[in-house]
């Protein structure tokens, strides 16, 4: 918008005498002068061409092409306020995470439902949402996917400073059914992680165990939006913070759900948030279909929790093949 | 009945209340309009008919349906609310709570047909568990730090209540965004009017705007035909703080939450005029209304949010030259 003349943007509707003193110096001038020829305009216009009011005419257009201008200006962010800008800044970092850091393997690709939104579905772990970050790039990279899919994030997440503009532009998005929905809707591609706080919150010795999946919120989610679900595993993340335990009292004074304990993190301050190097496996597999199924079997609740168990048990199968085809943690 | 013959407008002299009266007299197709206000605006001096009423007078529910009979009145616009927050917090919840329900007796009293209530998006409250778009039915859960969003949570509650005993009025409640534009001023204008605006550290939520025409072409609308029903005034987009400051060439100030409360806090507590600082929530948090209902009912908009907010830029010259 720098490249619009000064005066297009000049006098909008307010008196001409209104605000000139607040003019930076080296404008006044200008401005004095474009305001005197507007008089002069307005007063010779008005007595030749009687009836006709040149100066709203000019109004009219002027405003007509100013927003035209506007309309074609890219926008940077979409409605959710993923940022494809910060993205492109963003790729060699993740590129070097997921070639480099954690060397993951992506398994099933084949598997991806092609031309549809889909929710992928993936076992959480940990208070950060690298998973996430990486299904999504892992996802992109294949070329599977014709769009980048979003992931959803805890609420406390988006509560803490940083935390949120940078998740939000990197494709995060609030986990709620609402957003799921919508966005599923709007054929954006989500990774929910339906374990929740409880997959978050697992300690070292409970890994690779799929917790509960919820109240079955992510199975109604997909019926509503006719979008297949997913199963996804990701085997290598839940080593990265190996958490030994979990201190909850002082944990509710900062506002998170529990402070996590691991061989780094309050030892060595920020830089035990350091992930570790382990080696990832990321496996997809068969979809579930379920636009076959009514949109009112959302209200059907063993259906449901039919549904829900079947995918949280396809998870974990899929979770288990990764373990056993691994060497070692660090691969 | 679709066209009103009287519309009566409850404070004339906010920016609805005015240029409601003006684009309504302005059409010519017989609509009538009636002011109602503490005083008559400059700029409508002598046009239109006023009625001097004090809302938060116990007698005003008489007077107003005293009022509303003789002049036959139609159709109701309810715009009487404070434009920015006050300090006055007793005399805000006589003037905005039971002046609404003094008019609501007024409205039961002369058999009003149709009522339109100004309301905003405000009032859903800026929170970290909000839905990226709000829809009209989503709780309103207010700010429990600022008088004037919870009175008009009270307001709309009394609003609800008042239509479901009355089956036969229309009513309808307009949430309306942040308004922006070139002649619209409040002090959330006045926020970001500053060359140096002041922010969160670490926070840069995505916010939405409606362009001064867009919101009262919505209003117009609702008067003139039925609409009877809730709903979002917003403009399509949002946009997050950081892009609006880069757009209007403007620094921001970025300042530790517990800080920016602090000093804002103190600068309420000193009755300056400026918003209390739970004002600044609404720029921590998400409260990104769904428009799509509104934009069905009253037509898409004509600005989204970053032309709305390139209008209001644009007009206050407030842009640096490059």
């Amino acid at each position: 918008m720098s490249d619009l003349p000064p005066d297009l943007d000049a006098g909008d509707a307010q008196p001409a005498d209104a605000g000139r003193g607040e003019r930076p110096e080296e404008t006044g001038a200008l401005h004095e002068a474009l305001d005197g020829l507007r008089d002069e305009l307005r007063s010779r216009f008005s007595t030749a061409a009687a009836g006709f009011d040149w100066m709203s005419f000019y109004d009219s257009l002027r405003r007509r092409f100013a927003s035209a201008g506007m309309r074609s200006l890219p926008a940077e962010v979409d409605d959710f306020g993923m940022d494809a800008g910060a993205l492109e800044r963003a790729r060699p970092w993740l590129d070097a995470l997921y070639t480099r850091w954690w060397r993951v393997e992506l398994a099933g690709v084949e598997h991806v439902p092609r031309g549809r939104p889909s929710l992928f579905v993936a076992n959480h772990s940990g208070l950060l949402p690298w998973d996430g970050l990486m299904i999504c790039h892992a996802l992109a990279r294949s070329g599977s996917l014709a769009e980048r899919p979003r992931f959803l994030v805890a609420d406390w997440l988006l509560t803490l400073p940083f935390a949120q503009p940078i998740l939000t532009r990197l494709g995060g998005v609030r986990a709620c059914r609402e957003n799921a929905e919508r966005l599923l809707r709007g054929g954006h591609s989500v990774v929910a992680f339906p374990e929740g706080a409880k997959g978050a919150a697992k300690v070292f010795r409970q890994r690779y165990r799929v917790q509960r999946f919820g109240r079955g919120g992510v199975v109604r989610t997909a019926i509503a939006a006719r979008a297949p679900l997913v199963p996804v595993a990701v085997v290598g993340a839940e080593e990265v913070h190996p958490v030994l335990f979990k201190v909850e009292t002082a944990a509710r004074a900062v506002g998170l759900p529990f402070v996590p304990v691991t061989p780094t993190f309050p030892a060595l301050g920020p830089f035990g948030l350091v992930p570790l190097p382990s080696k990832w496996w990321i496996g997809i597999g068969e979809p579930i279909a379920t636009h076959e199924l009514e949109v009112d079997a959302a209200d059907d609740e063993i259906l449901v929790w039919r549904l829900t168990e079947q995918l949280r048990a396809a998870v974990q199968t899929l979770v288990d093949a990764g373990l056993r085809q691994r060497p070692s943690i660090w691969g | 009945m679709s066209a009103p013959g009287t519309v009566a407008i409850t404070g004339l002299r906010s920016f609805v209340g005015q240029r409601l009266a003006e684009r309504l007299t302005a059409r010519g197709r017989g609509v009538r309009v009636l002011g109602i206000d503490l005083r008559r605006p400059y700029r409508l001096e002598r046009r239109i008919p006023f009625e001097r009423v004090d809302l938060t007078d116990p007698a005003a529910n008489a007077r107003l349906a005293e009022i509303f009979e003789r002049e036959r009145v139609e159709a109701v616009v309810h715009a009487a609310f404070r434009r920015d927050p006050s300090p006055d917090v007793e005399g805000d919840h006589e003037l905005e709570t039971i002046g609404t329900l003094h008019l609501l007796h007024a409205c039961t009293a002369a058999k009003v047909p149709r009522l339109v209530v100004a309301s905003s998006t405000m009032l859903y409250g800026p929170r970290p568990d909000n839905p990226n778009f709000l829809g009209e039915a989503h709780p309103l859960r207010g700010h429990p730090d600022a008088h004037c969003v919870r009175n008009r949570v009270e307001v709309e509650a009394l609003v609800r209540e008042w239509g479901r005993r009355r089956p036969d009025a229309e009513v309808t409640v307009l949430r309306h965004a942040w308004i922006m534009g070139p002649s619209y001023w409040d002090h959330v204008v006045r926020h970001f009017e500053s060359p140096l605006v002041s922010t969160l550290l670490g926070y840069d939520p995505l916010l939405q705007f409606v362009h001064e025409e867009d919101c009262l072409d919505a209003f117009e609308q609702a008067v003139l035909d039925r609409h009877p029903g809730v709903y979002n005034v917003v403009a399509p987009g949002a946009l997050p703080l950081s892009t609006l400051l880069r757009l209007a060439g403007k620094r921001n100030l970025p300042l530790p939450a517990g800080l920016l409360y602090r000093i804002r806090d103190l600068a309420s507590r000193a009755q300056t005029g400026d918003p209390p600082a739970g004002f600044y929530d609404y720029l921590r948090y998400l409260w990104v209304a769904d428009g799509e209902r509104g934009w069905n009912a009253f037509g898409e908009p004509a600005y989204t949010t970053r032309e709305a907010w390139i209008a209001f830029v644009s007009a206050r010259r407030m842009r640096r030259y490059r």
